[in-house]
């Protein structure tokens, strides 16, 4: 039975942990005062409330594409919270909780869904420097891994103390700009994290096709590099070991692998219907059983550090920030169809100049193949 | 090898019976077409991602792991490079491979493998190694999808020499010329315009057939204007010619390498005109090897300079104006006119 909750060769559980599905503590937790650890709680709930507003927004058009980091939120938030500011994060559609961690406005998280111009989106949002800095997001999967490690080479060479974290699907390993990231990683002693986000499926298939290895940690060994593998869904596990490697990174002494493993627990994204390629009620099940911010929020009552009025607040809290932030996007305006030259090299060309002419006589009703000599229109 | 494509590909064609027919879409033709080329050629497998409990993102496989098993659709690590380089692997063992690019803009990752092996094996060893492969890749905007999901970046494949570029209209043709692409002994890269997966119904013979892999289609006649496009376009064209003060001929190219230059043109040396269609962006697009063409072997029978109404060369846009990029009948339309109203 053990075997069909889990899409890896290893047997389950087998994994670094701190916290267990019910809310105890197996080992000392890590240090982290009252007002970090409702910090993290307050971002798990932000990131279920937000996320939930962007499906419906999504279902009424107003978005996209949204893409869920449901029953994942402690493997990237429990990374990113092992960050320090200066430090760096190269991230992929499914890091929702790293983004607010870190204070990036959520009018910029659901503003990139609405697949707007990006000036038009940066002009009408005022966007705010956040305390880390963030690649851009990246849909080509694989590609952020080898530009993380290439920004963390500058500060191998810089003598700098940044440090890079980089983020991955379990699918994504199969991808060769994922090894040559590893590869160089290894090389060049980088100060960069890697973390694997093994929520066990890459769109309809489970990880067991995206790699041989009994694990994707042990990935690492080939590398040179150390690795890690943790219970993505507790957060203090995954603070713990994201924590060691990143002051491992900051000190000089190179790159470090994580394997987070977690459950992607609904769709894809919002084009996917899974239903078409898993019945995995019993998984879900189990994995609904080992719920990241159920059994955080279980420690903090346990603990006296969350209490129902506490809870009431914040969630009061985050509801209004949530539609202050929608309202923000609905105020942005559709692009001028002329955005689409902007941003493409510096400088003028005979060509942008025709094609922008082109463009705007198109759209005013006048012929834009009419010049004939080169020299453009006379309108 | 015969290097005639019309009697290779013929020998093994059921004749085409319009009495049967189904009206299916084209990614359903895409299907059916797999499905028989399959049940009559053991060495043919499908690769790609997605393909096979989904059924594809798109639905193009569905059913068929079911009909045919993992050994022949095979669910791949998410490597397009890998599936590339395994699928030339294969057709050095004298199979079929049938890989399937979830998406156009997906396929760059596999560049390595298309310059080194896809294209280059047939030359490099003399003619002693043939590549059977047909590579399918969804291409082409108007779905308001993510970045890298509406390319039309087909001229990079058009550049390189050694493998056949085929496009696809409607789902007869669909049909037709995918059948003839898996069965031919070239590499072929199969371009399918995903934007008309669904919503144009056509009857289609229900038996496998090909169609000549190396003849362009002209899909009507007329005296005044060549329209040369191909893929979503097609239908475009069509919409424009009905609403336009000339007479159209369209040229449906089809095969984009290479280029049936007789059919180009006999037909524009019979019109005097030209207006070339696509949707990818202008520069170095299609549209550039078309034009120049006509002038090296047609410039005493133009009346007009040639037109190109294509995509801007810009990356392909935000959805809140991706209508403004995308080429559509209108735009085809002002170029006709354009080449129309023009006089030495
Ligand atoms: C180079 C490339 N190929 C294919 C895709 C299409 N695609 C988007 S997400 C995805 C699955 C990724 O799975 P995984 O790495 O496990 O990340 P997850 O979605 O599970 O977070 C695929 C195949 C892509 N975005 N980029
Ligand atoms: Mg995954």
């Amino acid at each position: 039975m053990a075997h069909e909750m889990w899409t890896e060769e290893r047997p389950p559980e087998d994994f670094y942990r701190i916290l267990d599905p019910n809310g105890e503590l197996q080992t000392d937790p890590p240090e982290l005062d009252e007002e970090e650890l409702l910090k993290l709680y307050r971002t798990f709930i932000a990131t279920r409330i937000l996320e939930e507003k962007m499906l419906n927004m999504q279902r009424s058009g107003e978005v996209s594409l949204v893409a869920r980091t449901l029953g994942e939120e402690a493997t990237p938030l429990g990374c990113a919270a092992a960050l320090q500011p200066d430090d760096w994060i190269f991230y992929t559609y499914r890091q929702t909780p790293a983004l607010l961690y870190w204070k990036l406005p959520m009018v910029e998280v659901i503003a990139s869904a609405t697949g707007r111009e990006p000036e038009t989106i940066a002009e009408q949002v005022d966007t705010e420097d956040t305390p880390v800095n963030f690649s851009p997001d990246y849909t080509p999967i694989g590609t952020n891994v080898v530009n993380g490690v290439g920004a963390a080479m500058t500060d191998a060479f810089n003598d700098r103390d940044t440090v890079t974290m980089v983020f991955t699907g379990d699918g994504s390993t199969s991808q060769g700009a994922f090894h040559d990231g590893m590869n160089f990683a290894g090389v060049f002693d980088v100060p960069a994290v890697i973390v694997c986000q093994n929520n066990q499926w890459a769109i309809s298939e489970p990880a067991h096709r995206q790699t041989g290895s009994e694990t994707f940690a042990q990935k690492a060994d080939a590398y040179g590099l150390p690795s890690a593998r943790v219970d993505g869904n507790d957060v203090f596990a995954v603070y713990e070991t994201a924590r060691t490697a990143v002051e491992r990174a900051r000190s000089g002494n190179g790159a470090t692998f994580i394997e987070c493993v977690t459950y992607r627990m609904g769709a894809h994204n919002t084009s996917d219907n899974p239903n078409r390629y898993r019945d995995d009620s019993e998984q879900r099940a189990y994995w609904e059983d080992r719920d990241p911010v159920d059994r955080y929020e279980t420690y903090l009552r346990d603990q006296g550090i969350l209490e129902d009025d506490t809870e009431a607040e914040l969630r009061d809290g985050i509801n209004d920030q949530v539609d202050d932030a929608v309202e923000r996007v609905r105020s942005i305006s559709t692009s001028e169809p002329e955005r689409m030259f902007d941003t493409i090299l510096h400088g003028e060309s005979w060509r942008e100049r025709h094609q922008r002419a082109e463009l705007h006589r198109e759209l005013n009703d006048m012929n834009p193949f009419v010049d004939f000599t080169g020299e453009g229109f006379d309108e | 090898m015969s290097n005639d494509l019309d009697t290779e590909l013929d020998t093994d064609e059921t004749a085409i019976d319009p009495q049967e027919t189904e009206t299916i879409n084209l990614i359903t033709a895409v299907n059916r077409t797999l499905h028989q080329e399959m049940d009559r050629d053991e060495s043919i497998r499908l690769l790609g991602y997605d393909i096979g409990p989904l059924g594809g993102v798109y639905r193009g496989t569905e059913g068929l792991l079911a009909e045919f098993g993992d050994k022949r659709v095979i669910d791949t690590p998410l490597s397009e490079n890998g599936i590339i380089g395994t699928a030339v692997g294969m057709a050095m063992r004298g199979e079929r491979p049938v890989p399937e690019i979830q998406f156009m803009g997906f396929f760059y990752p596999a560049f390595g493998q298309f310059m080194y092996a896809v294209v280059k094996m047939y030359k490099r060893t003399g003619g002693a190694l043939e590549l059977p492969m047909t590579i399918r890749i969804p291409y082409g905007g108007g779905v308001k999808a993510l970045e890298y999901h509406q390319e039309s970046t087909e001229t990079y494949f058009i550049h390189t020499p050694g493998v056949r570029v085929i496009c696809a209209s409607t789902p007869a043709q669909t049909k037709g010329l995918l059948a003839a692409s898996i069965r031919t002994v070239d590499p072929v890269i199969f371009l399918e315009p995903k934007k008309i997966y669904r919503g144009v119904d056509e009857p289609v013979p229900t038996a496998a057939y090909t169609l000549p892999l190396n003849k362009a289609r002209i899909v009507q006649t007329g005296s005044d204007v060549t329209v040369l496009t191909w893929g979503a376009m097609v239908q475009q064209a069509q919409a424009a010619a009905t609403d336009v003060d000339a007479d159209v001929e369209i040229v449906d190219l089809r095969s984009l390498s290479p280029l049936d230059i007789e059919t180009i043109l006999d037909s524009v040396s019979k019109t005097g005109r030209c207006v070339v269609f696509h949707e990818a962006r202008r520069t170095l697009g299609l549209g550039a090897e078309l034009s120049a063409l006509i002038n090296e072997y047609a410039l005493d029978r133009l009346k007009a300079p040639i037109k190109r109404a294509t995509g801007y060369d810009v990356h392909f846009p935000g959805h809140d104006i991706e209508d403004d990029y995308l080429p559509d009948d209108d735009r085809v339309r002002y170029a006709i006119e354009a080449v129309m109203s023009y006089e030495f």
